[in-house]
């Protein structure tokens, strides 16, 4: 019986840990390339369940098809604030631009607030369900797993089969070389910046399925720390990384909630959080750069 | 007892072997110069002495104390000082205060306390004839003024070996020969050793040093007394110029 | 004589609290301003000792200042019987100071050997992660949090207990705002201050030069942390006599503390206070025009001041100085 719910809750926590991948991606882009850390990255995804909501309730527009939306808005957010303020802050001190990053999140934290309003709320997106005995699986997050998949494909092949893709990757590598080479770095920067914030703003949308009520402006700080758990897991500078390291943790996390939930006299939901916590600090402690190499 | 022992002192990056098995000596008050072409693994070798990096297999031991996996500020207080190629004075903080810092923080720093490490900072600032500038915040002067703060922020540490790393690109002959006298009067007056790191600045080498060691592709390729190496056909072949006649010629 | 020109530079700092404290007992109406302003000064000297003189953030900063509050608290909850009477106020700021201290012990172990942006990661959950400690373990009645205030009344007495908790939890607070900025002011003037003025300008240089750096940043750290610890103790537990742990690690006063530092000037002695001046008399009038609106308006401010003025007010007006006798007083 306990197996059964085990193995249920793994299977959970693999679906959800591809939707984490994905939506650590960005983090880790704009970190590779920029070499700055999106402390703002929850607010992010806050936008992107935003956009979900209010495009499935007012409009009837299903998640998938608020996917496109919410890249474009991210990449535009993306552009804006890399020209008003990271661009002049990569050359200064590390802890401008953490301050910068940190500051724009609660500036979108605050829009929200003032346009939504704090109060939490939720869509139900009505599809069937698989069921495989031990657990159910509904199709609006297998569909959310598959998009998460689908993107890191599409974002490899950017990465390896394009001119673009390739032009970022050698920035990454070596930004004094890749001037040299005639690439536009500044442009790369921006770029980055942008998709990382599309895709960051996407898996928002994704993460909806997973959310039924609770969605409200402070919703991201949560997700900025399990991203940077998931980040350092899989390699702060690898997106790809970030994929593998969202499924460990997606495990973790679902296999820790059962475990918690076991023991009496704990909150099994808070000790999860917490437990994500610790995680993060001893992943540092033993190997900052990342515990999976990925590429 | 050498000052400074380093032995077959490896240290690679990835594939790359930066340093590859180099050994050494550095005699009290002596004055050694690396040297080599690019890619040398010079500024490699000087990080290794410094402990800014741990050396992958090897040695190094100053002064009869094992220090191979002292961490930098553990060497510094032994005695081991160092300047960079490219100054990094501590912007903010005053020329005066930079140089204290150096002597608070030092080999000697233990016995000094923060007014009688302004005092001596104002004793090297008279020296280096950095008065003028005093207390201006480090950061807004010129490279060569800044060099001399490096200068003399690493001589406030009291060192017994200092490494300085190309302490002379940039200069013009004159200001290199007057850098030249200069150090020889520290180096007598403090008995320091010093290993200098000079490129291509023969100038420097020659008129500094009494040990020259060689470095190719991450190893030791000569060790000898000065003339001996600046005319020494292998040193001639690697760099492709032609030391010995350039000083024939200064 | 030299000894007190050295510290000369507390003098403007005591003006400045004098006249706050001041101006308070003269006009009672107006305590409470004076009273929440003399918490952004404390909270802004204890946050500039760390974020200020080491250049690092900590993300997490608040859950020192809510680790304090559970100090005082467990102290008068569990011990209002014990017939300490007053005693139990000062058992309680010991205790913040040891709870902040053990806590800053076990984040600075693993973040204070990580640079700069790794730093900021390891601590952006230590607020969110103690906080869900509290409750996942049910630590100190956990969510449900504890309130205090017929405690402290049978351990001090009704007309007592009213006084601690409206003019002497303040008269606290003002207090630890100046013992900030004398161990500030100390640690300037001593090498613990140089040595973290070049590690914040170059970690790697600084170690070279023979600074243990890690050694400062922990110093820094914990009392930074232990000083957020007796301001909690005082303006959120004695204060208000409960204790919840969704309000007292809540990150936006972390942000709050961040301004404050920017907006005086980072590393700087006065700067904490005129940032907590400024910000702090915005919010109130803000408060009274576009309720709500405060930090949407501040969070652009501090991109602002990073970008444009790095160095905050009291960083500008020092340079303006530089050469006259103020300078020996503005730092």
């Amino acid at each position: 019986m306990i197996f059964e719910q085990l193995s249920g809750n793994l299977l959970q926590g693999v679906v959800l840990g591809g939707v984490y991948g994905m939506a650590t991606m960005g983090l880790s882009l704009i970190f590779g390339v920029l070499k700055v850390v999106n402390v703002g990255h929850g607010a992010f995804i806050m936008v992107g369940a935003y956009v979900a909501l209010i495009l499935f309730q007012t409009l009837g527009i299903a998640p998938p098809l608020a996917v496109p939306v919410a890249l474009i808005l991210g990449m535009a957010l993306g552009m804006l604030f890399y020209y008003t303020s990271i661009k002049k802050l990569l050359k200064g001190p590390e802890l401008a631009s953490l301050l910068a990053t940190f500051s724009i999140g609660v500036i979108l934290e605050e829009v929200c607030k003032q346009l939504f309003t704090s109060e939490a709320r939720g869509y139900h997106w009505d599809l069937d369900k698989l069921d495989l005995g031990f657990t159910v699986l509904p199709y609006s997050k297998l569909i959310a797993f598959g998009g998460s998949i689908l993107v890191g494909l599409l974002l490899y092949l950017w990465f390896h089969k394009t001119r673009a893709g390739m032009a970022m990757r050698s920035v990454v590598e070596d930004d004094e070389g890749a001037r040299v080479c005639g690439i536009n770095v500044d442009w790369e920067y921006a770029l980055s910046f942008s998709i990382g914030i599309g895709l960051t703003v996407v898996s928002g949308v994704l993460l909806t399925m997973f959310i039924p009520v609770g969605i409200n402006p402070y919703m991201g700080g949560g997700y900025t720390l399990k991203a940077f758990v998931i980040a350092v897991l899989g390699g702060l500078a690898s997106p790809y990384g970030a994929f593998f390291g969202g499924l460990v943790f997606g495990l973790i996390e679902n296999g820790s909630y059962t475990l918690f939930a076991q023991i009496p006299g704990l909150e099994p939901f808070a000790m999860t959080r917490f437990f994500s916590f610790v995680m993060l600090l001893v992943i540092l402690l033993i190997r900052p750069t990342g515990l999976l190499r990925g590429k | 007892m050498p000052l400074l022992k380093v032995k077959n002192v490896t240290k690679r990056f990835g594939g790359l072997v930066a340093v590859d098995n180099i050994s050494f000596e550095i005699r009290h008050g002596e004055t050694l110069a690396i040297v080599g072409p690019n890619g040398a693994g010079k500024t490699t070798m000087f990080n290794l002495i410094n402990g800014v990096f741990p050396a992958d297999e090897g040695q190094m031991i100053f002064e009869d104390v094992d220090v191979t996996n002292f961490p930098s500020y553990r060497r510094a207080h032994l005695g081991i000082g160092r300047t960079f190629q490219i100054p990094r004075p501590f912007a903010s903080a005053t020329v005066r205060e930079n140089i204290a810092i150096g002597g608070m923080f030092g080999a000697a720093g233990s016995e000094v306390n923060v007014d009688e490490a302004l005092e001596m900072a104002d004793h090297y600032i008279d020296l280096m004839g950095l008065t003028p500038h005093r207390d201006k915040p480090a950061g807004g002067l010129t490279p060569i003024e800044k060099k001399m703060v490096e200068i003399a922020r690493a001589l406030a540490m009291k060192p017994r070996l200092l490494l300085m790393d190309e302490a002379m690109a940039g200069m013009n002959p004159t200001d290199i020969d007057k850098m030249v006298v200069f150090l020889k009067e520290i180096r007598d007056k403090e008995g320091i050793a010093i290993v200098a790191m000079v490129e291509h600045i023969m100038r420097a080498v020659a008129g500094l040093a009494e040990r020259v060691l060689v470095m190719h592709q991450g190893a030791k390729l000569v060790d000898e007394p000065t003339q001996e190496a600046l005319s020494d056909p292998k040193v001639i072949e690697v760099y492709l110029g032609k030391p010995a006649e350039e000083l024939n010629n200064a | 004589m030299r000894q007190l020109q050295k510290f000369s530079p507390i003098l403007p700092v005591i003006l400045a609290y004098g006249v706050l404290l001041g101006i308070g007992l003269a006009y009672p109406g107006k305590w409470q301003l004076i009273a929440q302003l003399a918490f952004y000064c404390a909270l802004g000297q204890a946050f500039n000792l760390f974020m200020g003189m080491t250049g690092y953030v900590d993300f997490g900063y608040v859950a020192f200042v809510g680790v304090g509050t559970y100090g005082m608290a467990v102290s008068i909850y569990y011990l209002y019987d014990k017939g300490l009477g007053l005693g139990l106020v000062l058992i309680g700021l010991v205790l913040a100071a040891v709870f902040s201290t053990g806590l800053s012990l076990a984040v600075g172990a693993v973040a204070l050997r990580l640079r700069g942006a790794y730093f900021a990661i390891a601590t952006i959950g230590v607020n969110e992660g103690f906080r869900y400690l509290v409750e996942g373990a049910r630590i100190w009645n956990g969510a449900d949090g504890m309130i205090f205030s017929r405690h402290l009344r049978k351990a001090v007495g009704r007309e007592t207990a009213m006084a601690l908790s409206t003019q002497w939890a303040d008269i606290v607070v003002f207090g630890v705002a100046v013992l900030a900025a004398v161990l500030t002011l100390v640690y300037m003037r001593n090498k613990v201050g140089y040595a973290l003025t070049a590690l914040r300008e170059d970690e790697d240089a600084a170690k070279v030069m023979g600074i243990n750096v890690t050694k400062y940043k922990i110093i820094a750290f914990i009392t930074s942390a232990v000083l957020a610890g007796l301001l909690g103790a005082s303006a959120w537990a004695l204060k208000l006599t409960y204790v919840y742990p969704e309000d007292v690690f809540q990150i936006h006063y972390t942000v709050e503390a961040i301004i404050i530092v920017l907006l005086g000037g980072a590393g700087t002695l006065l700067g904490p206070i005129v940032g907590a001046l400024i910000y702090g008399f915005s919010k109130y009038f803000l408060a009274i025009v576009l309720p709500g609106f405060q930090l949407l308006i501040f969070a652009p401010v501090i991109i602002v001041i990073i970008v444009l003025f790095p160095e905050g007010t009291v960083g500008i007006f020092k340079k303006k100085i530089r050469g006259t006798a103020l300078e020996k007083f503005i730092i």
